[in-house]
């Protein structure tokens, strides 16, 4: 009998692209994306797979998407309403299992190996619940672990499931490439197929030792996964951190001044956003980011208790000149929490 | 300008006046020590615009004059030199040339006018005090300072001169440090003062168990003139917070410690702490108080410490570092700790006019 984990990797499809089609019901079959607006320096957030047969694809500038699909309705981002959906998907996956890690609003892993029915049904079970609930599709992952799941989540997309069972594992990781293991860049695949793998199945014949030379510690890791092993564990409600909110600019600045006058306003949606979501969070440091025109980024941090407008100044400023002839294409500020349930030293009441 | 001096001599007045100089500065003769030799004394000063200091070692001078040399350049230069017989000369362009036995050195200095004048006390209120006395003080509460620049009137100690006494204060905010002193001074309509914590540190470096130390508070500076040394410095532009309305009335439990053994114990605990949950939980029960921390996925470590304690059963959490810091600058044998309840500050007192108030810390969670 089988006494390993099911864990089950649910990856909706085009959530927020998918979204916006059904809340905009004239756009169905045509070709959708979520983003910045062109005229700006807008990136495409998601595109529907409409959209991805012309080539757009997420992250890329919305004007380069709109020269390969120039029929192409890119639709403002809202968060908000996507926040509203995965909560009610969350909610169906509660159904199934406490054991939820969720990885983004659209993204989750469910450790469901104390039920019965077996991970494949289950699977299909959550995506009927979903579609039911949302209108909206989500493909799945069934494996003994995160990786697998994750892997097999994108092997029937979309709307569609794969399940690697325990016995398979060793002749699907010979077959598989690579490029799906995670972390394994286009870089480290170059890398990799130079010294002669192409295939799991490849890698498979080198020892740790090889590997930790090539590749330092991630050749340990690399050493498991292309065996499909990973015992880490679905950690549910994984503790947000940090909170954070940045800005690019249609044009790169070059004056301190005027980046100072950005950061005010960065602030007040960070401090609003820190009211309305993170109430209860208590402070631990401030931090200022920097990208650069050559996209190299910098951060200043400093201990801190609350949002103190002066502080992120200074800290701007400390950043800032760290710039030498680069100008400033993004700015971010956001601050770090203490962990929930740390002790909390108390202040003379004056 | 040219004189003889003994490195011993040289070394202690530069290691005196150097710790002022600040390694970044965008003004370069704040890097470097004014020198004056004249009659048979060499005298040093160094500035960083808040703090200044100025000390005087005795030397054969030649020859009269006055130049500013890199401060820690010069003094890592004495230090390595090969004997105690050193002879300085300096020309009109500031270049010092130093010999000594077979080695010589070259040094390119800056003109005595940009150097910036110490501050002005004529017609300051001035105080005399034993130094030991300032000393003590200083020791017993400096540690609590606060660093955090934000809240700037807490970067330094609170002195304040009234009714006959002399009170050091320094507080963070979550715990404070107090020595109340009887001293002999004049009745003067003084005011209270926050001496910064570079200049703390400065005098500390300064005082010694003997003699005396002579304070003049101006406007908005304060001197020391102790042991043949003059140390300035700004002082800190507010107004202190109102520290007696922090230390709490009666309390409810008192326990008397060895203090080293508290130390000790402590300290040992205190070494299964993180930074997640750095706080030590003391349980009281009777005749008993156990300490313990514990860091999740490290482990956990508890000790007992046998007192004498009659009341209920209490817990309380506080941060070990605030609670080791005056035990580390106390000397008397034995401590105090008065206790109201666990979300109340906690007052460590010994025989003497002191006494350290501490917030506790509020453990949720598991």
């Amino acid at each position: 009998m089988w006494t390993g984990r099911t864990i089950i990797h649910v990856d909706m499809d085009c959530f927020y692209a998918a979204i916006e089609v059904r809340e905009h019901p004239h756009l169905r079959g045509l070709p959708v994306a979520v983003g910045g607006r062109s005229s700006r320096r807008g990136v495409l957030t998601t595109a529907n797979y409409e959209a991805r047969k012309f080539g757009c694809r997420s992250a890329m500038p919305t004007f380069k998407a709109l020269r390969l699909c120039p029929q192409l309705t890119v639709l403002p981002v809202r968060f908000e309403l996507y926040r509203c959906e995965s909560q009610r998907i969350r909610e169906i996956f509660e159904g199934f299992t406490g054991l939820i890690e969720p990885l983004s609003l659209d993204e989750a892993y469910l450790d469901v190996s104390h039920l019965r029915s077996g991970g494949a049904s289950v699977a299909a079970e959550i995506r009927a619940r979903i579609f039911e609930e949302t209108r909206l599709t989500a493909s799945a992952g069934i494996g003994p672990n995160k990786f697998l799941a994750k892997v097999a989540s994108d092997l029937n997309k979309p709307n569609g499931q794969f399940e690697i069972v325990p016995d398979e594992v060793d002749s699907f990781m010979t077959a598989l490439p690579i490029s799906k293991i995670w972390g394994v860049g286009k870089r480290t695949a170059e890398r990799l197929q130079a010294l002669g793998a192409r295939t799991c199945g490849d890698l498979q014949r080198w020892g740790i030792t090889t590997l930790t030379r090539e590749f330092g510690k991630f050749g340990v890791e690399l050493y498991h996964l292309c065996r499909g092993r990973d015992d880490r564990l679905v950690t549910p409600d994984r503790e947000r951190k940090s909170v954070s909110n940045e800005r690019t600019f249609a044009e790169d600045l070059e004056e301190l001044g005027e980046a100072l006058e950005k950061l005010d306003v960065i602030l007040e949606e960070l401090a609003v956003d820190l009211q309305l979501r993170h109430g209860g969070r208590r402070i631990a440091k401030s931090f200022v980011k920097l990208k650069f025109s050559d996209f190299q980024t910098t951060t200043a941090e400093c201990a801190a208790r609350a949002l103190e407008p002066g502080a992120y100044a200074a800290l701007l400023e400390e950043a800032w000149a760290r710039r030498g002839r680069r100008t400033v294409r993004l700015i971010g500020a956001g601050v770090r929490f203490v962990p929930m349930g740390a002790p909390e030293q108390l202040e003379f009441p004056v | 300008m040219k004189f003889k001096i003994t490195k011993e001599k040289f070394i202690e007045g530069l290691q005196q006046v150097q710790h002022v100089v600040s390694t970044r500065t965008t003004l370069p003769i704040l890097s470097n020590v004014l020198i004056r030799a004249k009659g048979g004394m060499v005298e040093l000063t160094t500035t960083d615009l808040d703090v200044g200091v100025r000390g005087a070692v005795s030397a054969d001078v030649d020859e009269d004059g006055i130049t500013t040399l890199p401060a820690r350049k010069l003094a890592s230069i004495v230090k390595e030199l090969p004997t105690s017989e050193i002879l300085i000369e300096v020309n009109g362009n500031n270049i010092a040339a130093i010999k000594s036995g077979p080695s010589f050195f070259k040094i390119l200095g800056l003109s005595r006018d940009e150097f910036p004048e110490l501050p002005d006390f004529s017609g300051a209120q001035e105080i005399v005090l034993d130094q030991k006395l300032v000393k003590d003080g200083l020791k017993k509460t400096f540690y609590a300072i606060s660093t955090d620049e934000t809240r700037y009137v807490l970067n330094g100690v609170n002195w304040s001169f009234a009714g006959g006494k002399l009170t050091l204060v320094a507080t963070d905010g979550r715990r404070l440090a107090m020595v109340d002193q009887d001293v002999e001074i004049p009745d003067l309509p003084t005011r209270d003062v926050i001496v910064p914590t570079k200049a703390i540190n400065e005098l500390q470096r300064l005082l010694t168990d003997a003699g005396q130390v002579r304070i003049r508070i101006g406007e908005s500076q304060i001197a020391f003139e102790l042991n043949g040394y003059l140390l300035t410095s700004k002082l800190i532009d507010g107004t202190f917070p109102n520290f007696r309305q922090v230390i709490p009335g009666a309390p409810r439990h008192r326990v008397t410690m060895d203090r080293s053994l508290l130390l000790e114990t402590v300290k040992r605990v205190s070494l299964l702490t993180s930074d997640r949950t750095s706080s030590i939980k003391l349980v009281f029960t009777e005749d008993n108080i156990e300490i313990m921390a514990n860091a999740p996925e490290v482990g956990e470590a508890r000790e007992s410490l046998p007192v004498s304690y009659k009341g209920e059963k209490m817990s309380i959490a506080f941060n070990p570092e605030f609670l080791m810091a005056p035990l580390r600058n106390l000397d008397s044998d034995e401590v105090h700790l008065d206790l109201i309840d666990e979300g109340s500050p906690g007052v460590l007192r010994i025989n003497e006019p002191f006494l350290y108030v501490i917030m506790p810390m509020r453990v949720t969670g598991p």
